[in-house]
């Protein structure tokens, strides 16, 4: 059997508050394999988003494991952690996070100049345009890659979101509530476009999300009460 | 320091050397997206453009003082000899050097110059007056042969320069100090002679003393009042010397102060043949001084001087004016860094809600630090660039522009006669442009620095969290 893509390891996390310690997270253990389609439910407060950001190691754990293809990577130097999440992880938020200066080609395009050198990303920027406006394409936003987000619908904002995400090719990608900010339409045509790509490119989600009939849709349900995985 | 710091640092310095595409990328974004960049861009180029032409203008106008300066003075004086100092063998002595061309023996007196029953006028040059010798009525009285004085120093083009008018030029230039009417004569300066009303021809006073010292000890003063005929105007370049010396006689001035002892010198005027060993020519001249002079008693008389170490004083305040004027400048370039570290900051402030997803998607907290440098660092670039442009271009039509002002607005920004000048000097300084260009540099990276640091540290989470 191959390693998780992804896994946690009695993850706990705990932020301080004045002089009260508040615990987020006590000792989740989870495992998202590879083309899995992980949902994971809780009421606000659960932790959801905290375990999200922890896997994505935006957040160190205080204590506990994050594995990457069962390799350990918390403790790792801040450049190879963020190396890591580049290449392994993709992040898609509830509020896209675009830049606004950029257009949407531009948003994609960013993705590849992460971890490139500016001379390395020139010699081969035909090349990663191409590949920003493959993706583009791919999302259904063909006619839309010179326009900025200010001028692209929430749906639209989202495909961009999706497709700077999928470009590095990462193995999971980590969605906050992707769909929490747009109208059931439009998150029912998002919800359709990440399940084709997990099916077509076999990338593994780990879905938060409110949505019920949404979870129903995915390999897995996990359920977090209090910090806890209660369910999953 | 452990080991483990050791590593981090250098894995951290290694990362800074090394720029991720996303930074010059976004930098550049965020700059053509904000127009208001152009006032901290504006501040720097105001600050450099400053720095450049006030400098190149006050440069100029050094160069052009001290060559007014060098061509009112000998290359070389010699004084401070000791009463009854042979003229003829230190003239022998002098001459002997290789680098000697030409030199002339002087009298160097204190006086005052009045028409007769006339008290000095009071200052009434103020601000000028220091210049031009027009606030105070001293005089120094030089004691000259004029045949001698046109060796080494540029006096006979001074009696025949064209700004002075007819009626207060010397009769006979070859001869300018010759009696008139058996009255001995008096060269003064033409901006004294405007400014006394003096005329070629008029009776004056030229007072001046000697101390005399009683058997008992005693020293007194007597005052020696000497009437002469001006014999007419000289015109060096220099206003302040032209202010402050008359030329007389030097038999007549000797007769008049030393008339126990006719052959005394005070001074010696050295012209060389080579200004390049003007200071090995001074030290050589020291000694073959000392050598004439030696009494036996163990005392070094006499006194060489170039015309720089003569002039020091004078040099060294328009120098540390100069260096004065650098300060003020320099707070310019202080205030537009300001302006700069004010819409750095206000576009870290707008922009923290991009930090976090670029660290999501793989950026470092050093990485999102060079976006910003690079802001400021191109921002400072740009200024530098654009300040040292201009400020050359100006530097360099400093004449045109002050004629367009004095045109458009009737205002003279530098009256050029103060300076005698015939337009605004300037003189562009490369290790000054160099200088000016690191300073801005310097400062920018600081200022650009701080809110680049901010953003750095800005936990990417609460921009997450926080939309």
């Amino acid at each position: 059997m191959t390693a998780p893509v992804l896994a946690a390891r009695g993850i706990t996390k705990t932020y301080r508050l004045g002089r009260q310690d508040i615990p987020v997270l006590r000792g989740v253990d989870l495992d998202v394999g590879e083309g899995e389609m992980v949902a994971l439910l809780g009421a606000s407060g659960a932790g959801k988003s905290t375990l999200l950001h922890v896997l994505g190691l935006l957040d160190p754990p205080t204590a506990g494991d994050v594995l990457f293809d069962g390799r350990p990577v918390h403790g790792l130097p801040i450049a190879e952690r963020a190396q890591l999440r580049h290449a392994h992880t993709g992040f898609v938020f509830q509020f896209y996070h675009l830049i606004p200066e950029l257009t949407a080609l531009q948003n994609v395009m960013l993705a590849g100049m992460m971890t490139t050198s500016w001379l390395s990303w020139w010699k081969d920027r035909r090349a990663a345009k191409a590949r920003a406006i493959a993706m583009l394409e791919h999302v259904g936003l063909a006619d839309r890659m010179r326009h900025r987000p200010a001028e692209l619908s929430g749906g639209e904002r989202q495909r961009v979101a999706i497709a700077r995400a999928l470009l590095v090719g990462p193995k999971v990608i980590l969605a906050d509530e992707p769909t929490g900010n747009l109208d059931s339409k439009t998150a029912a045509s998002v919800i359709e476009l990440m399940f084709s790509l997990q099916a077509e490119r076999r990338i593994a989600f780990l879905l938060v999300t409110h949505d019920e009939s949404l979870a129903s849709r995915c390999h897995r349900v996990v359920r977090m009460r209090d910090g806890v995985v209660v369910h999953g | 320091m452990t080991p483990g710091a050791l590593v981090r640092i250098a894995s951290r310095i290694r990362e800074l050397a090394t720029q991720r595409a996303y930074g010059p990328f976004l930098a550049t974004r965020y700059l053509l997206t904000r127009p208001i960049n152009l006032l901290g861009m504006l501040g720097v180029t105001l600050s450099v453009w400053a720095l450049v032409v006030v400098v190149s203008l006050f440069s100029g106008v050094i160069v052009v003082i001290e060559e007014h300066v060098h061509a009112a003075s000998a290359d070389v004086s010699i004084g401070s000899l000791p009463a009854g100092t042979s003229w003829s063998k230190l003239h022998d002595a002098i001459a002997d050097d290789p680098n000697v061309r030409g030199q002339a023996p002087r009298l160097v007196h204190f006086g005052m110059l009045n028409r007769p029953g006339v008290r000095p006028p009071p200052p009434i040059l103020p601000g000028r007056g220091a210049l031009h010798g027009g606030d105070q009525p001293f005089l120094f009285v030089l004691g000259v042969e004029p045949a001698a004085e046109a060796n080494v120093t540029g006096f006979a083009d001074w009696l025949r320069d064209p700004a002075i008018p007819a009626d207060l030029r010397v009769a006979d230039p070859d001869d300018p100090l010759r009696t008139i009417d058996s009255t001995a004569t008096v060269l003064v300066g033409f901006e004294r002679m405007k400014r006394d009303g003096l005329k070629r021809g008029d009776e004056v006073v030229l007072t001046s003393g000697r101390v005399y010292q009683a058997a008992d000890g005693n020293k007194t003063l007597e005052q020696i009042p000497m009437t002469m005929r001006v014999a007419g105007a000289y015109k060096s370049m220099h206003g302040g010397f032209d202010g402050n010396n008359v030329f007389v006689d030097r038999a007549t001035l000797n007769r008049a102060l030393f008339a126990d002892d006719p052959d005394t010198i005070q001074e010696v005027a050295v012209r060389l043949r080579d200004d390049a060993k003007l200071w090995e020519t001074a030290d050589r001249l020291q000694r073959t001084v000392a050598r004439i002079t030696d009494r036996g008693d163990g005392r070094a008389y006499g006194s060489v001087q170039t015309w720089r170490q003569k002039n020091a004083t004078f040099l060294a305040s328009i120098e540390h004016q100069r260096a004065l004027l650098k300060i003020v400048l320099i707070v310019i370039m202080v205030v537009a860094a300001f302006l700069m570290l004010a819409t750095l900051s206000m576009m870290v402030t707008e922009k923290t809600s991009d930090i976090g997803i670029l660290t999501a998607m793989g950026g470092t907290p050093i990485g999102v630090m060079q976006i910003f440098l690079s802001c400021g660092l191109v921002i400072t670039g740009l200024g530098i660039v654009t300040g040292i442009g201009t400020g050359c271009l100006t530097a360099v039509h400093l004449e045109e522009v002050r004629q367009f002002v004095l045109w458009t607005t009737g205002v003279d920004l530098f009256p050029l006669d103060v300076y005698n000048l015939d337009r605004v000097p300037s003189s562009i300084d490369p290790w000054w442009l160099l200088q000016v260009a690191g300073m801005a540099l310097g400062t920018g990276f600081l200022v650009s620095a701080l809110p680049a640091f901010r953003a750095a540290r800005h936990d990417p989470l609460v921009s997450l969290r926080s939309s």
